[in-house]
């Protein structure tokens, strides 16, 4: 690894290299008394898939609209490109959105609907209908240019708003939960076809989901949302593997969250006394703390082992029955009771077709995690 | 007509409910503002029939009703030309004379002139009659066309040149072809009563060029508007236009209305009293009639509604200053100067339909 | 609903009977309208179908019948003169035209007014809606004709109008108002205006927020909008509000008979004066049925071109 990093330089949040193309700053939204979005700051780099992460009513779209000029924000100050958005209408921003619904124009033609926001810029006919076509194309949709919006499928619709959303190249494209209307599994094809379109065209995208393995799948940062507050903010692995508070861990994936008490804090390694599990937790490295603080321990199912025999360590070793196991195809979840009562649980992969060694119901399993497996939480 | 639909419609229709329950009902359709205030109440105290009473401004409208059958009504009171028209239709009863003793009160020189219509008066008892004349604001007109305005004849309304310079104050016609043509006919000098097509096309060509300064044809809209300044000179029937002059002079608001029998001639009515052939009570209807005749009947409407009627033994009941007035009971010099009013066949009827709309449209 | 039938035993007894007769329901659902229809459209309609093939007379009713019986003979005579009649004479085609015209502009003059308080009632908060929908639908708890007759207190020569601008001094002579155009054409508006409203706002209230956000998003100032999308998508609330005030206002009589001048030729009028002036009851149920005729074509093709927008 002698050569420089290519990652650092595309990340600028990192480097530093480069000024955020947009700046949230303070921003604040207040319908009533009700804080939709509370004092939220926030920078957003040229080129970056960021996915506003958060459960319903988590503000997430209202600091989308803020983006678009729906809506004002109360306090607070909103940067695109080094120009500030105060008092700009959503027709002066060089901003496009992708609705949650789609909003086409029912009453226009696909075609139609994609020139539309050519149209409005009063560029000519001949040039914007070369413009849909091309955009038509990068979608797929060239066949379906004369259909109208209550002709075509789910999926069908969801790009014809991708298209017109696209083809004015916004600096920003905001996009609401892009593929909520969809099925699964159109939805997984979609998510690539997203990334794929947003590096070919190196537009800034910013998506508000509240599915988190789209936002995992999509985002080059996530910045997870609860009321109002941006909880964290980092990319995928950072926010999955490094939660800052027990709300992310626990709103991104699954987790088995154990509450205990610093009993050694040393340097290297601290340890963690905690009811739940009638042990300890070792943590293979230090911690800011103090001896007695309440702490919270979160480790991710698929980093908990389960064996019939004694794994060959001394910390982080329990004794557990097998209270039930749901197979999923590629893993099976594994829910196991600890003696105290305490339920875990754990993923493991189905590695083969048929395993007559496979644990079963019922069965006495050891159960490990390694002592970096897992994050600590102060909050 | 529109009147009729409204309040006084609302007013027979609350009436009627009550009346189901009684036996003995009259049923009334008079003209509007044809009638004094307590003589139906007497009627009914003297009767002990309940009176529904319903009121209509044009002979069109009663005829419509009429025609269509089973109207309802006991008694109407149609205008001795309509009153001819629907004879030969069939509408009409033939009257009990029997059961009428009051007859005698009437004069006997105006029922013979009503039998022109009604031969024998088989049909009908006048109710009251008058003329068709011009009703005008006094003061409005002089101030428009001087001391000198020719006020006692059809040419304040039919020349262009005295209409043109009334206009912005209000010409208003009576909207009935059989009541503005004859006049037309008196102001070009023709024969009143002609059915010459070529002279009714003059007539219309008069009522045409005149269009343009009408404020409006109807038939009753001009007594409060008369009364209240609203237009200044109506085509109109003596005792409307007396009407409006009283409710000026009630007003006191210093507007003057005066009426004049034009010196060409004017149209000579007779409002009669009349049984149709499906009323549901002909016995009240004939109670009504004679009631009617009684002379302080007759003589308290003539004093309320200031027309005249033909009931000489109410004359010495009748207020000296309507008695007196030449243009409400004519001397003989006017009287010979008045015309029947006209009956015309299928043919002119259509004719005049014809050519009155188009005089009113200008179309 | 069936559980009630069968609690109240009139009610038992009556469905047990029409299910006797074979009428269930269902049947009746729609057997209840049609039988409306029916009783007070097609029956009248075959009347004054009748009537105007009819010949006049002096009689009681003041026509012959068709239907003449001489012993085993019977003969029907039809005249079709009363229609020859409407083509002699301009009158009629003239009222026709002038109907129409009169009532086409003053449905647009209502869609003119009544469309942006529409929108505004539509874009209004909830509590607010309510409220403006009740002061549109007011005027109803009044009687029509009252109304009228309070607009000839507005508009006569020493009306309220006039003696406010009078006294004001704009003016130094009344201005003519009533027995005009102008009054008849005040008077429809005025009297339609909320059968334009109500399906405008049913239209426009259930207009998506998100399109319009979305044209302003992909550049479309206000005005662009309202033509691009708010207007196509209202299409339908605006030919079903144009319908509902240029059909009746085509055969309106009240208003031009109480309003209008005497040049206010409206078909209306026509077939009134017909019908008493000149008692000729099958001419005006002639030009009743041209009329309807004459309607007929008008309102095919605002249908044909609702259904195609609501397809849309």
């Amino acid at each position: 690894m002698n050569t420089p990093v290519p990652v650092a330089t595309s990340k600028p949040w990192i480097t530093g290299a480069e000024p955020p193309f947009i700046r949230i700053s303070k921003v604040t939204k207040r319908f009533g008394d009700f804080y939709a979005v509370d004092d939220v700051s926030l920078d957003i780099y040229k080129g970056e898939l960021f996915c506003l992460l958060g459960g319903s009513g988590c503000g997430k779209s209202t600091l989308l609209r803020m983006l678009a000029g729906f809506e004002t924000p109360t306090e607070g100050r909103i940067e695109i490109d080094g120009q500030d958005m105060a008092g700009k209408a959503p027709y002066e921003r060089p901003t496009n959105m992708m609705f949650q619904s789609y909003a086409l124009f029912p009453h226009m033609t696909v075609e139609k609907n994609v020139a539309y926001g050519l149209y409005r810029d009063g560029m000519k006919k001949a040039e914007a209908m070369e413009k849909v076509a091309e955009m038509l194309r990068l979608v797929q949709l060239t066949p379906f240019a004369s259909r109208k919006p209550h002709q075509l499928s789910g999926g069908q619709r969801q790009r014809v708003a991708l298209a017109r959303s696209l083809v004015k190249r916004p600096k920003l494209l905001l996009l609401d939960e892009p593929l909520g209307a969809l099925d699964k599994k159109l939805r997984e094809e979609t998510q690539f076809e997203l990334i794929k379109i947003q590096e070919s065209l190196g537009v800034t995208f910013i998506v508000v989901t509240h599915d988190q393995e789209e936002a995992m799948t999509l985002a080059s940062r996530i910045g997870v949302m609860n009321a109002g507050q941006i909880v964290q903010v980092g990319e995928p692995p950072e926010i999955y593997e490094h939660p800052n508070s027990r709300f992310v861990a626990d709103f991104i994936g699954s987790v088995n969250m154990f509450e205990g008490r610093v009993t050694e804090d040393e340097p290297d390694y601290i340890r963690l006394g905690v009811a739940d599990l009638g042990g300890s937790i070792y943590v293979g490295h230090g911690v800011s703390c103090v001896l007695d603080q309440q702490l919270w321990y979160a480790v991710r199912p698929e980093k908990i082992r389960i064996s019939r025999t004694r794994p060959d360590k001394t910390e982080n070793v329990f004794r557990a029955v097998v209270d039930e196991i749901a197979y999923m195809g590629n893993i099976s979840i594994h829910r196991l009771k600890l003696p105290t009562g305490r339920l875990l649980s754990a993923t493991k992969a189905n590695l083969t077709r048929h395993d007559d060694e496979a644990i079963t119901w019922g069965d006495e399993v050891w159960v490990t995690w390694d002592d970096t497996a897992g994050a600590v939480l102060t909050r | 007509m529109i009147r009729s639909l409204s309040l006084a419609g609302l007013l027979a229709a609350a009436a009627a409910l009550p009346a189901l329950a009684q036996d003995k009902v009259v049923h009334i359709y008079n003209w509007s503002d044809y009638i004094a205030e307590d003589t139906i109440r007497k009627f009914e105290a003297e009767t002990g029939i309940k009176v529904v009473y319903d009121v209509y401004d044009s002979n069109e409208t009663l005829e419509a009703k009429l025609l269509a059958g089973h109207s309802g009504y006991d008694v109407v009171v149609p205008t001795s030309n309509f009153l001819q028209r629907q004879i030969a239709a069939g509408v009409y009863q033939p009257l009990d004379k029997s059961k009428l003793p009051n007859l005698e009160n009437m004069d006997p020189e105006l029922m013979k002139a009503a039998a022109a219509y009604d031969p024998d008066n088989t049909y009908g008892v006048i109710y009251m009659w008058g003329t068709n004349g011009i009703g005008y604001n006094v003061a409005k007109v002089a101030e428009r066309l001087g001391e000198d305005a020719p006020t006692d004849s059809w040419s304040l309304i039919f020349d262009p040149k005295y209409a043109e310079k009334l206009a912005d104050c209000g010409i208003t016609l009576l909207d009935s072809a059989s009541e503005v043509f004859p006049s037309a006919l008196t102001y070009l000098g023709l024969d009143p009563l002609s059915k010459k097509p070529e002279d009714l096309e003059k007539a219309a060509g008069v009522i045409e060029a005149i269009r343009p300064y009408i404020r409006y044809y109807h038939s009753s809209q001009y007594i409060s508007d008369l009364a209240n300044g609203e237009v200044c000179v109506s085509l109109g029937y003596s005792g409307d236009v007396f009407q409006a002059a009283a409710r000026a002079e009630e007003a006191g608001k210093g507007v003057e209305i005066a009426y004049s029998v034009p010196e060409e001639g004017a149209q000579q009515w007779f409002d009669m009293m009349a049984i149709p052939v499906d009323a549901p009570n002909p016995e009240a209807a004939l109670a009504w009639i004679n009631f009617i005749m009684k002379p302080e009947i007759t003589a308290d409407i003539t004093n309320y509604v200031w027309y005249a009627n033909a009931n000489t033994a109410s004359l010495p009941l009748v207020d000296p200053e309507i008695r007196d007035d030449p243009a409400i009971f004519p001397g003989p010099d006017v009287l010979a100067k008045l015309y029947p009013a006209q009956v015309y066949d299928a043919r002119t009827d259509r004719l005049i339909t014809k050519l009155w709309t188009r005089a009113k449209t200008g179309q | 609903m069936s559980a009630v039938i069968e609690r109240v035993a009139p009610l038992r007894w009556t469905a047990a009977l029409l299910a006797a007769l074979g009428l269930r329901g269902r049947t009746l659902v729609i057997a209840v309208p049609m039988l409306w229809l029916l009783i007070f459209f097609l029956v009248p309609f075959l009347v004054v179908a009748k009537l105007s093939v009819s010949e006049p007379a002096i009689a009681m009713p003041p026509y012959l019948p068709l239907v003449e019986r001489d012993g085993a003979r019977m003969t029907i005579s039809l005249s079709f003169e009363n229609f020859g009649y409407l083509f002699d004479d301009p009158l009629y085609i003239k009222a026709y035209f002038f109907s129409i015209r009169l009532a086409f502009f003053s449905a647009v003059l209502t869609l003119l007014i009544g469309y942006p308080i529409a929108y505004y009632i539509a874009r209004s908060s909830e509590a607010r809606r309510s409220v403006l929908l009740m002061l549109v639908i007011l005027p109803f708890w009044t009687s029509f004709l009252l109304r009228v007759y309070a607009w000839q207190g507005f508009l006569r020569s020493n009306g309220v109008i006039n003696n406010f601008l009078l006294w004001t001094g704009i003016i130094d002579q009344p201005l003519v108002m009533l027995q005009t155009n102008f009054a008849v054409y005040l008077g429809i508006v005025y009297t339609y205006l909320p059968f334009m409203i109500l399906p405008l706002y049913a239209n426009l209230v259930k207009l998506d927020e998100a399109l319009l956000e979305a044209s302003a998003d992909l550049g479309g100032r206000p005005l662009p909008t309202f033509f691009h999308v708010t207007l196509p998508l209202s299409m339908p609330g605006i030919i079903a509000g144009f319908m509902l005030v240029f059909v009746p206002a085509i055969g309106e009589f009240v208003i031009p008979e109480l309003l209008g001048g005497p040049d206010t030729l409206m078909i209306g009028r026509v077939l009134w004066n017909e019908f008493f002036s000149n008692r000729d009851w099958p001419t005006a149920s002639a030009v009743a049925i041209a009329m309807l005729i004459a309607l007929v074509i008008p309102i095919m093709i605002l249908r044909t071109a609702q259904q195609r927008v609501e397809e849309e």
